[in-house]
């Protein structure tokens, strides 16, 4: 038992963080540390920069050119990343597919692919859900039918986040109606250039399209693009959630949101009224609580040992944090974060914002904008069916 | 960074389960609750087990050991609702072992590991609630003899204990004193608490005592500390045994012919209460490894876990009355002894609200487990 990193851990934390220092534009920082709208340029740049150094693919093995880190480095380069304010990595290429390109696909797949996600180049999408399957993610429509060397792809797919930027897609689609419906889907990998996709934006609740409705055609998509075997997708859809653990609970940034709200409080005078500040405290007891959860996770998955099957816990407690600091921000500011100026919340621009501070201008947006948290990802309620399976049988 | 317990920790939790189980059942503690909450003889075996000397160095006749240690013993005391004021012990023989001069340690430690001496920490107020640094109780100095006067109410076996750890005035200042139970000038009143075990009402009418420091008030947040962190340990264990409990009754008690464990809305209940039971957890160790953390960030985050322990012992003691419906709130079965002690421990050593406070009043512009 002991709280303390090793000094080998303490060691690769502060060559991260002077590394993190000397190479993420300020430009950046201050757009993240402010919620300021980020371009898909911003996100892009920041990707190629650690797209250089090796590290975009951060959670890769040194097999496939990734730097091979513990699951506690893993954790280490997060928080330093999301404590000096770097925009979040858009883990569609890098931490969701590639892992499955890795573990199932071939070697001309992985040589194809895995170097324009490690460069940062290419901007994944991903295509699971759809407009009649949302947490019933197995009850999928979009069908493949095998016709000769190429598969050809008819349906829709939505709630694609970024997928307005998107080159590339990978999809869960339907190859056979046989069986379980788990049993008939496979993963495809879909160039978005392809003629007969669409994409169409969906602008959300707080003005931004952050998501897409993505339609195909009869997209013609080569069967060299199918990964592993015909009706396994799901199964390789499965190892990615097993792949996405301590991430998901999102806590480093949380501990930067945590600061961001307390600034808030105190420059909009709340900070010192004990009945908003005890509801600052009961976050702070949230944050930390989550922390040591992420913690024994990582120590678990270190040692082997007293393994702990709570990704479930980390999603749903992660996602309700997310939603708590950004109401408290927004109630921080109360009336003054009502003014909807949508331009207010891109970097430099010089109008005369009427919520006392530009600072207040993105809050209600941001607390608009996360209730998606406790939605995406298998919903909170699925997530408490699978915590409900584990213990109760 | 690392959460294993060594194997030295997991034999010890054996040992300890092993007891509970085995010597601890369900009869003999309401036996003991029946008798005035206090049973002389359970203590005794804990004695035997090596427990009552954990925290004494073996010099004194103990065994050494360290709050990860404690932490472990207290897991398994708590999933039997032991009433035995093992926390107690392992405070004052803590504060003693830091504090006192070496003759007080030498009178009073040995004795203490062996389970002969009990020693309780009287150190609440009527007016003072959870507030350590309020203190009404005054002690006076005259050719180096001590005496001190005030009244300590809710002292745990107050009425049983062989002495108190008491904080009293001396010239303006907080100090920690020893004061004997036999001692003249000292009057006990016991009696059950809501949970089943002992206290008492303490009055010190110039009562003789002994100075352990006149640094009273850091030695009596370090002693309650080490009190928080015990009574999370042992409502780790409290929760997860009513938890189990919980779930083996759901899976057996039917209606509208299947088991109740079959609904939707009582499953995601049961999933909150894992959810309260492992960040309890984890703030349980939190607790314990921050013990020996410098002052201002042990306060901190002994008041941050004690919030969340609060908080998660309210919720799973609630939940679990509920799951069960009729059955729980009956003397007769054992989930409203759970529950019951869920609600007394967060009464002890500052509730959740006042945690709160203190989590509040202690803030900085950074938050995190290191900070």
């Amino acid at each position: 038992m002991d709280l303390a990193f090793t000094p080998e851990e303490l060691a690769f934390r502060d060559e991260v963080r002077t590394w993190v220092k000397a190479n993420l534009p300020t430009e950046l920082s201050h757009k993240v540390h402010n919620a300021m709208r980020l371009t898909r340029e911003d996100m892009q740049a920041w990707a190629r920069i650690l797209g250089k150094k090796g590290w975009l693919g951060y959670g890769w093995p040194q097999q496939f050119g990734g730097p091979g880190w513990t699951a506690v480095q893993k954790h280490l380069f997060e928080e330093e990343c999301a404590l000096a304010g770097a925009p979040r990595v858009v883990p569609f290429g890098p931490v969701m597919v590639a892992p499955v390109i890795m573990a199932f696909g071939n070697a001309e797949q992985q040589q194809r692919f895995l170097p324009g996600i490690a460069s940062g180049e290419v901007w994944w999408s991903q295509g699971y859900s759809e407009p009649g399957s949302g947490s019933d993610l197995a009850s999928l429509k979009t069908r493949a039918e095998r016709k000769g060397d190429k598969y050809i792809v008819n349906g829709q797919k939505t709630w694609t986040t970024l997928g307005q930027y998107g080159e590339w897609i990978f999809c869960l689609v339907r190859t056979s109606n046989e069986g379980k419906p788990q049993t008939g889907i496979s993963f495809l990998l879909i160039d978005m250039k392809s003629p007969g996709i669409t994409v169409r934006p969906i602008k959300l609740l707080d003005g931004e399209c952050e998501v897409n409705e993505v339609w195909f055609d009869n997209v013609e998509v080569p069967a060299n693009n199918l990964i592993g075997e015909e009706n396994k997708g799901w199964n390789y859809a499965k190892h990615l959630l097993a792949h996405e653990r301590t991430n998901i609970a999102d806590v480093n940034r949380a501990k930067r949101e945590l600061e961001r709200l307390k600034r808030i409080a105190k420059a909009e005078g709340v900070y010192d009224d004990l009945r908003f500040r005890d509801e600052i405290a009961k976050l702070e007891v949230d944050i930390v609580a989550l922390e040591m959860l992420v913690l024994r996770v990582l120590s678990a998955e270190k040692s082997g040992k007293n393994s702990l099957d709570i990704a479930g816990l980390l999603k749903i407690k992660g996602s309700e944090i997310q939603q708590r600091y950004s109401e408290l921000m927004m109630q921080a500011a109360g009336p003054f974060a009502l003014p909807y100026i949508f331009e207010a919340m891109e970097a430099g621009w010089q109008g005369n914002f009427p919520g006392g501070t530009l600072a207040n201008a993105p809050l209600a947006a941001n607390y608009f904008n996360m209730r998606k948290t406790t939605i995406y990802g298998g919903s909170n309620e699925v997530q408490r069916n699978i915590v409900a399976q584990t213990v109760l049988g | 960074m690392d959460f294993d317990f060594s194997e030295d920790q997991e034999q010890l939790r054996d040992a300890v389960r092993k007891w509970v189980d085995k010597g601890y059942d369900f009869d003999r503690r309401r036996a003991a609750v029946a008798a005035g909450g206090f049973d002389r003889a359970a203590y005794t075996e804990l004695a035997e087990l090596g427990l009552t000397g954990l925290y004494v160095s073996e010099d004194h006749g103990g065994m050494g050991m360290g709050p990860t240690e404690a932490m472990v013993t207290l897991e398994e005391l708590g999933r039997g609702i032991v009433l035995e004021p093992l926390t107690q012990t392992l405070i004052t023989s803590a504060t003693l072992q830091t504090h006192a001069p070496a003759a007080l340690q030498a009178a009073w430690l040995p004795r203490m590991a062996a389970g002969e001496a009990i020693v309780v920490l009287a150190h609440q107020e009527r007016a003072a609630r959870y507030q350590l640094s309020r203190c009404a109780a005054q002690a006076s100095e005259s050719g180096g003899a001590w005496t001190v006067s005030g009244t300590k109410s809710v002292v745990a076996v107050g009425d049983q204990a062989n002495a108190f750890v008491v904080p009293a005035m001396a010239q303006g200042q907080m100090a920690l004193f020893l004061v004997e139970r036999s001692a003249s000038g000292v009057s006990t009143q016991g009696y059950v608490t809501q949970d089943g075990s002992r206290a008492a009402e303490v009055v010190l009418s110039q009562a003789p005592a002994q100075l352990i420091t006149l640094n009273g008030l850091s030695a009596l947040e370090e002693a309650v500390d080490i009190g928080i962190a015990s009574v999370c340990a042992e409502a780790v264990g409290v929760m997860d045994k009513t938890l189990a409990i919980t779930i083996d009754y759901m899976n057996t008690r039917k209606q509208f012919g299947v088991p109740i464990a079959s609904f939707q809305a009582l499953r995601h209940r049961v999933s909150d209460m894992k959810m309260q039971l492992e960040l309890a957890r984890s703030m349980s160790y939190y607790a314990t490894l921050k013990l020996h953390a410098p002052a201002d960030e042990r306060r901190r985050a002994l008041a941050r876990a004690k919030y969340q322990l609060g908080v998660s012992m309210r919720f799973i003691g609630q939940q679990a009355v509920q799951l069960h419906g009729g059955i729980a709130v009956t003397d007769e079965y054992i989930v409203s002894h759970y529950f019951k002690k869920l609600t007394q421990l967060d009464m002890t050593f500052g509730d959740t609200l006042h945690q709160l406070g203190e989590v509040s009043a202690r803030m900085q512009e950074t938050a995190g487990v290191f900070a």
